[in-house]
């Protein structure tokens, strides 16, 4: 682990901005908007935004790519991409595939921002299928990648490998991690331990190319993993994920109850929680900077759906970097045969 | 023929539309084309998710609606669609008709 984040670069390659699905979210069009916005000006990286121009509001001179239909949280992923093709989330996806675009970045619908970018930038050759890898805190070090986070509900042992090739080279773009190390998520550290898939899969990973493999890892590791990348199959991976974000939130309220409880305790909150803060901003979901879907022929980061404008310049950032430190170019090596 | 259909290629027979299905079913699933059969079923022998077969009916349509105008696969007929022969028999029935 260790090893410094790329920071963020005040020019894109090629001046290509970052194309920002302006309608996709809980909170679209005002916080993706006015994220947009403050990324162009505190990060200085160049955004242009996707969607319905007379229904983004003051766009602050931001470059605007018109797109007439919006894909909403509930639709079919697959087939609204094929009926919506003027939908600010297919236009972004095709902004980055006509070299438009460095990458994009949506809070939308996600299985249609997977689909959109799947089917408009294309699969990488040699990539079974495209895995979501999100981040997850550690304490004194850069996040571990978790994949799949939910792209894939089934998996075989051959695309767990895969996305142990895939994670290892987002590691490597996003936190600068020269050799990652990935652990494959089970119910034990042992290698007999596990459903079929899983069992399978660490036979493979022990002599996969491209990979550092050191072993099984628990749920519990989650928060103190010991490797840069988790692997997992998308099911587990979802509910891995979420039941983390769950629990912090729950730890987090209930620690706020007990300092509200009392006189004696909300005096010692006055002096907890300015400490508290930075830790809590840590394991903050919207200063992560979203999830990246690996695999495809272009950088896409899909935010979480109720991203407000600061979740939005951290999945900006994200998007930007990794392109910047040739994301796609990483993958496609990381798959290809020795 | 219909006033909106014209055939730039030449027309396809039922074994050109199986290899063309084959072939890009096989370029989908990064698996050997040899692997495939018209019974082979898109879910339980091709582990072929429902991502897989839109980008499988999206090729479709670019590379026949390059031979007949106005080519297109239903989204309500895929959930039809369960094996290889199904896809093979949808599509040459729609060139007929297209």
């Amino acid at each position: 682990m260790a090893a410094p984040r790329p920071g963020p670069e005040a020019s894109s390659p090629g001046g290509l901005p970052v194309a920002v699905d302006a309608m996709g979210g809980d909170n679209a069009p005002g916080e993706i908007v006015a994220g947009a916005r403050r990324a162009a000006e505190e990060l200085g990286i160049p955004v242009v935004l996707v969607g319905p121009p007379d229904q983004m509001g003051d766009t602050g001179g931001l470059e605007v790519l018109p797109a007439s239909e919006v894909i909403a949280m509930d639709d079919d992923p697959g087939s609204s991409v094929r009926r919506k093709k003027d939908s600010s989330l297919v236009r972004a996806a095709e902004a980055v595939r006509d070299g438009k675009a460095l990458a994009m970045v949506s809070a939308g619908n996600t299985g249609a921002a997977m689909a959109s970018a799947l089917l408009r930038m294309g699969r990488l050759k040699g990539v079974v299928r495209p895995a979501i890898a999100t981040p997850i805190p550690q304490l004194g070090s850069h996040p571990a990648v978790l994949l799949d986070a939910g792209a894939n509900a089934e998996c075989t042992p051959a695309m767990l490998v895969q996305f142990a090739q895939m994670g290892a080279a987002y590691a490597s773009a996003r936190y600068g991690v020269e050799a990652p190390t990935v652990a494959l998520l089970s119910i034990g550290e042992e290698k007999s331990k596990g459903t079929p898939l899983v069992k399978e899969t660490h036979a493979l990973l022990e002599d996969a190319e491209h990979v550092r493999f050191v072993g099984n890892v628990e749920g519990r590791d989650l928060l103190r993993s010991p490797a840069d990348v988790l692997v997992t199959d998308g099911f587990t991976g979802n509910v891995a994920l979420k039941t983390l974000e769950g629990s912090l939130r729950f730890f987090m309220d209930a620690l706020l109850e007990v300092f509200a409880s009392d006189e004696e305790a909300k005096a010692a909150a006055e002096v907890m929680l300015p400490r508290l803060a930075p830790l809590a901003a840590e394991f903050d979901p919207d200063g992560i900077g979203g999830a990246a879907l690996l695999g495809v022929d272009g950088v896409c980061v899909i935010s979480h759906g109720s991203s407000n404008a600061t979740a939005v310049v951290s999945a900006v950032r994200v998007a930007h970097d990794v392109a910047a430190a040739g994301l796609v170019d990483r993958v496609a090596r990381s798959v290809a045969p020795a | 023929m219909p006033a909106e259909t014209h055939v730039e290629k030449g027309p396809l027979g039922r074994p050109e539309v199986f290899e063309l299905i084959r072939d890009q079913l096989a370029d989908i699933l990064e698996i050997e084309p040899g692997s495939i059969s018209e019974s082979s079923s898109f879910a339980e022998d091709l582990d072929a998710d429902s991502l897989a077969l839109i980008e499988l009916v999206e090729g479709l349509e670019e590379e026949l609606g390059e031979r007949t105008v106005g080519f297109r696969i239903e989204d309500e007929d895929l959930e039809d669609l369960r094996t290889v022969r199904d896809a093979v028999d949808y599509v040459v029935a729609k060139l007929g008709t297209a």
